[in-house]
């Protein structure tokens, strides 16, 4: 591992990956260079589950070695702060849901739970800083996430996330459906990048199955794929508007999403959960007489595109809130392992589509969007400039749609193996790992999402900024809370 | 943004008249199933594929037949696809709401939906 951090300068961590091999649990670092993913493997005792923790390597794989010590109970030597990171403060010790033989039914029936680990946030303040929580109650989006914030007057000194208010076990629930229910079940994960979620695992189900799926399915996932991403980026620069007190710039901006969500509906038969990907292609063909309708709504966004970009540019007040607030620089963007539009606002060059591409976006061209301010604005300002690419990349599969059959036949029971798979969401680089033991039911599903991988780089961005600038920075992340907790 | 605010004055708001004006929905919906008791032959395919567990196989005349649990149910018409018979079709309707969970449940009795949605 060291010997990979030393030679390149870029490496970081993409996901850990806790499995249950029975006597051992095996450990999967998934290492991310060049654009491609290299597992590191090693397997502790499930005795004695002592390992010694790499964030002095790599501050960003933090987060990741807690939640493998919540779910699999193996203990990080030297981790910083090896508090729960996802289950419950009362959550009964010794239980670790994803072992295999985690009594969870009995736990349950007994109702069981342990005295809290959680410590009171002291009431009163350590000399001259104050303590502010923001949270559980939707400290940005509307979704429940804790930050313990010390602040000094009006500086903000440290911050302390706390997540796993709405962690729902989707990794183990996976375990127990086939894999054709899988593939609804993770598009639930996330509600606005549903497509990506479903996508991601069926690929890596393909990839196990060794099957390809036609040209045709190929260009139909990527139209619904950049949807998914025009809605989602749509959504956020709206209500970044709303986090900084701009609410016309929401209204107009959701209004102007709604086409959006009408193409989705009309091209996969629902507004949001598209239920459109399955192992083999896609459920629905494309019909002729929609794409005139999609292409004049994209002219129509695009032209509407032009008036935000003047607007980003050239309001006042806007720059004022964002401008120099909640600066992220390069080198801690590399350090802390963030993804997408974090990252490329901190001129930090990856895309997954651009680096290992998936889909048509091999063939489709498009730009890479980055900027190199690393503030609030540069990463808002990334994400409007992508809305402009998702637009032509549309237009561009549209354009180009070869014919030919748009799903086959794959088995239900899917070999035995093990595959790694990332797509770019909206948020930014996601991961899945699938592998199967041979039946018609996976044996181990893990999933990163981007915001998992984003949440650290928030500390970074809060400290040294003004409390009011706590919101508006942190929309500025794009944070999704259900999918960080699954 | 003056110049859009002020194009945007003289033009009708951009929200729908729902309920008032009926909303649109685009054909291949993924409303409420119509279930066509006909066709079916009892396979228990549909229940067995649903991820939601959405379906329940009862006896209605001597037949086993699909009982759906609307209030389960997240419409992603896997039971549709898994169907030899098509005997499940999609349907425009989607004013779903209901004040009893027991309204939510489509009988199969021989084709004929009740519901309290419907009956409105
Ligand atoms: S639509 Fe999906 S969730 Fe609903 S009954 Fe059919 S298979 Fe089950
Ligand atoms: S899958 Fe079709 S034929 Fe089989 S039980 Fe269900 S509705 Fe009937």
């Amino acid at each position: 591992m060291k010997i990979l951090l030393e030679t390149n300068k870029n490496a970081g961590i993409v996901a850990l990956t806790g499995l249950d091999l029975g006597k051992t649990i095996g450990l999967m670092y998934h290492m991310y260079t060049n654009g491609v993913i290299v597992t590191v493997r090693t397997e502790v005792p499930k005795k004695k589950p002592k390992i010694q923790t790499i964030t002095d390597l790599i501050p960003g794989a933090q987060f990741h070695e807690r939640e493998v010590a919540d779910l699999f109970g193996v203990i990080f030597e030297g981790h910083p702060n090896p508090a729960r990171l996802v289950l419950p403060d009362d959550w009964p010790d010794n239980l670790y849901p994803l072992r295999k033989d985690a009594k969870i039914d009995e736990a349950l029936a007994k109702n069981e739970t342990a005295p809290s680990k959680a410590e009171p946030t002291p009431a009163q303040n350590e000399g001259d800083l104050v303590n502010i929580i923001i949270g559980p109650q939707h400290p940005a989006l509307l979704e429940p996430e804790k930050f313990s914030l010390k602040v000094d007057g009006e500086i903000v000194k440290q911050v302390e996330p706390r997540i796993g208010y709405v962690h729902r076990g989707i990794e183990k629930a996976a375990e127990q459906r086939t894999y054709l229910q899988d593939v609804y079940l993770v598009e639930r994960i996330c509600g606005i990048c549903n497509s990506c979620h479903a996508a991601c695992f069926v690929e890596t189900v393909e990839k196990i199955l060794g099957v390809e799926v036609p040209l045709r399915a190929q260009y139909l996932r990527t139209i619904i794929l950049e949807l998914n991403r025009l809605h989602s980026h749509m959504l956020l620069l709206g209500h970044a508007g709303l986090e900084i007190g701009y609410e016309t710039l929401f209204q107009y901006m959701w209004r102007d999403r709604e086409p959006v969500m009408d193409l989705t509906e009309l091209l996969t038969g629902n507004r949001v959960i598209s239920s459109a990907m399955t192992v083999g292609g896609v459920r629905r063909d494309l019909q002729e007489t929609d794409v005139p309708k999609i292409k004049t709504r994209m002219a129509t966004l695009n032209k509407k595109m032009d008036f935000y970009h003047k607007l980003f540019e050239n309001e006042p007040s806007l720059k004022m809130r964002t401008q120099n607030v909640g600066v992220l620089s390069k080198e801690d963007a590399l350090k802390l392992c963030v993804v997408g539009p974090v990252a490329r606002g901190s001129g930090v060059a990856i895309d997954v589509r651009k680096d290992e591409p998936y889909e048509a976006y091999g063939e489709i061209p498009f730009n890479m969007i980055t900027r190199d301010e690393g503030d609030s604005w540069a990463r808002l300002i990334v994400r409007l400039d992508e809305v402009n690419e998702s637009i032509n990349i549309i237009d561009y599969a549209l354009d180009h749609m070869p014919s030919g059959p748009f799903r086959i036949k794959v088995p239900r029971v899917v070999t035995a193996g093990e595959a790694v798979n990332h797509v770019e969401a909206p948020r930014g680089e996601l991961f899945y790992y699938v592998k199967s033991q041979g039946t018609a039911y996976p044996e181990r599903v893990k999933v990163r999402t981007p915001t998992f991988a984003n949440i650290p780089a928030f500390i970074k961005i809060a400290e040294g900024g003004n409390i009011a600038d706590v919101p508006p920075s942190f929309v500025s992340l794009d944070p999704c809370f259900s999918c960080t907790d699954r | 943004m003056i110049k859009e605010l002020l194009s945007q004055l003289f033009k009708k708001p951009a929200t729908s008249k729902y309920p008032f004006v009926k909303a649109e929905v685009p054909e291949g919906f993924r409303g409420k199933q119509v279930y066509d008791a006909n066709l079916c032959i009892s396979c228990g395919l549909c229940s067995r594929d649903c991820p939601a567990k959405a379906i329940e196989m009862v006896e209605v005349d001597g037949k086993r037949s699909p009982l759906f649990h609307l209030d389960l149910c997240v419409f992603c018409y896997q039971c549709a696809e898994s169907c030899p018979r098509n005997a499940i079709k999609s349907s425009e309707f989607f004013e779903l709401a209901a004040i009893n969970k027991s309204d939510l449940v489509l009988k199969p009795e021989g084709n004929a939906q009740k519901g309290k949605c419907e009956q409105q």
